[in-house]
């Protein structure tokens, strides 16, 4: 009886968890699988009955592709201005907003709306607002900060901090409340002894509240690397697919996508897929071990 | 000895004061802060709004001055431009079907996982969990090769199928299971209840605050997409509105642009409208990340 019994709950159970089988094996096991092979192969999108297997020609173009190399640098300068810049936003502001007691959650409220805005809405109204004819050059303009207009989308440095700066305003709103989270969770009393103990509240952040934070601190960076690394949106939007006369706006995604489906050849995209999966892979597991010594 | 008592007074009373005036300075410091974060956070979209009511020339010569008079132009010229009713039906189709499957396949799934008896549970555990770290880049070619191979190209099913599913989900629906009493099953199954009335009846009920987090999550993530529907939509009358938009932005011509102002607060209503209604669940499903 209860044998009957347990192969019907088995057979429940098989049916429920099916949906992840499918899911797993067709649109992640089967396209990981292709994206290897792919990378090995000299492949038109249009005619893969003619692939040919090139071995580690793909590899090595892809290594030693400047412009593979530029989306590599221009990602990182942006990711770290990004994500600094980020940090210190929403931590100020979940420290003040904790401080607070009255009307913390209507400025909760306001700071979240850009996380449900489109990264296309976003990013045009941003690119009209910082053009040389928007209402910030031309404040700027005005008050003879600046002598003439920038066309900031054009130039070697600017496009990567800007757009850093959209994506804080951007993405700020949800790290906030993560740092909300994690402050709430803090013993009140150790905070009160510190400050018996005369510490200054700078002294009590660095050496108490931040390290206490760590699990968030750790969750919201690996998202970070994550989903930022893989930026497209807000380049592609705004930019050519060579990122601007000097590449300057160009990333690795972009540069896939480049490749892949401007240029047909879809062995070279999928190793820049590749590499970049590793890099963020490697970068999530160095920023993991790093945070971790400083336990 | 009176004299000494009453200058201490004085003294406490006047630091009570200052104390008092620090703390009162401090808070306008802190809500100063907080305000001009507002601006900043709030300034685009009433830039948005603002040329939306403009004439096209006055957007390109005037941006930091209010509308000359309201101009509706904008709203009703954009819907000569654009097929918007289809925009709408396309993109609330394929949203509301990426949500619905997503909710009933990552609860069927978690609740297998944490509550039903499946081979290689651990094991299937772990490659959910492990599953949530592959960057989506790494599948962007392949899938698309596949999707190419199919013939699924400009199709809603496109868009729908290959994220019907996520390992994030599924991790969140486990996270909301495990803490759900098993008592309550085992009552339904002494009642004589199935496995598929238990979940229905029983467990999808208890679950509407996570259920809530993952359609949030899928609707969302399916409305403000823009790389898939890039990749995959060939004809305008599939599009959805984030490529709509897109593509129309090269399109119009700058003593037009009213029209894409318009229709930009056109795509971004309907979403801010749905979060006013349903902030508490918005903010909790970005954040309700295994963060406890």
């Amino acid at each position: 009886m209860s044998k009957i019994k347990l192969t019907s709950k088995r057979k429940w159970g098989i049916i429920f968890v099916s949906p992840w089988i499918i899911y797993f094996l067709v649109f992640l096991a089967y396209p990981m699988s292709l994206a290897f092979k792919n990378s090995f192969l000299k492949i038109n999108l249009i005619q893969p009955e003619k692939a040919t297997f090139v071995g580690f020609e793909n590899w090595i173009k892809v290594a030693t592709d400047g412009l593979f190399w530029k989306s590599m640098f221009n990602i990182l300068y942006n990711q770290s201005i990004f994500i600094g810049l980020a940090f210190i936003i929403s931590l100020s502001l979940a420290l003040i907003l904790t401080k607070i007691k009255f009307g913390g959650s209507i400025f909760r409220t306001i700071y979240f709306i850009p996380m449900i805005t489109s990264v296309v809405v976003g990013m045009l109204i941003f690119d009209y607002i910082s053009s040389p004819t928007g209402p910030i050059q031309q404040i700027m303009l005005q008050n003879g900060w600046i002598s003439e207009g920038v066309f900031w989308k054009t130039t070697k440095w600017l496009p990567m901090p800007i757009i850093a700066i959209f994506s804080s305003w951007k993405w700020f709103g949800i790290q906030m409340i993560i740092f909300i989270g994690g402050l709430a969770g803090i013993d009140k009393q150790v905070l009160e002894a510190a400050e018996i103990d005369g510490s200054s509240w700078i002294n009590t952040l660095f050496a108490i509240t931040i390290p206490l934070l760590k699990p968030q601190i750790v969750f919201v960076m690996t998202m970070n690397i994550i989903n930022g690394f893989q930026m497209f949106t807000e380049v592609f939007i705004n930019f050519d697919l060579l990122g601007g006369p000097y590449n300057s706006a160009l990333t690795p995604v972009m540069y896939l996508y480049q490749k892949g489906f401007q240029n047909m050849q879809m062995g070279e995209a999928s190793t820049i897929g590749i590499l970049l999966a590793i890099v963020i892979f490697i970068l999530t597991k160095v920023q993991d071990k790093i945070l971790k010594v400083t336990e | 000895m009176a004299t000494t008592i009453t200058s201490s007074e004085n003294n406490s009373r006047h630091l009570n004061n200052k104390n008092k005036s620090i703390k009162i300075l401090v808070n306008i410091i802190l809500y100063g802060i907080l305000l001009i974060g507002s601006i900043i956070v709030l300034y685009p979209f009433f830039f948005m709004i603002m040329n939306s009511f403009k004439v096209g020339p006055e957007i390109m010569n005037a941006p930091l001055a209010l509308p000359k008079s309201i101009n509706f132009g904008g709203y009703t010229e954009v819907f000569n431009s654009l097929n918007i009713p289809r925009l709408f039906f396309n993109t609330i189709v394929i949203a509301s079907s990426v949500t619905v499957l997503n909710v009933l396949f990552s609860s069927m799934v978690a609740y297998a996982i944490v509550k039903q008896d499946v081979p290689y549970k651990r094991l299937t555990r772990n490659i959910i969990l492990a599953s949530m770290m592959i960057p989506s880049v790494l599948l962007l070619i392949p899938t698309y090769t596949m999707m190419f191979n199919w013939n699924w190209i400009n199709t809603y099913r496109v868009l729908i199928i290959p994220v019907s599913l996520s390992a994030y989900n599924i991790f969140l629906m486990i996270q909301f299971f495990t803490q759900i009493d098993d008592a309550y099953l085992e009552a339904a199954r002494i009642d004589g209840a199935n496995e598929f009335t238990i979940f229905t009846k029983v467990v999808l009920p208890m679950a509407k605050p996570a259920l809530a987090t993952i359609g949030i999550l899928a609707f969302m993530g399916s409305w403000n997409d823009f790389l898939n529907p890039l990749l995959y939509l060939r004809s305008d009358t599939k599009f959805t509105l984030q490529i709509a938009i897109f593509k129309f932005r090269n399109a119009i011509p700058g003593v037009h642009i009213e029209q894409l102002w318009a229709a930009m607060v056109l795509v971004s209503l309907p979403v801010v409208i749905i979060y006013f209604f349903m902030q508490k669940n918005f903010i909790k499903a970005f954040t309700g990340v295994g963060l406890k």
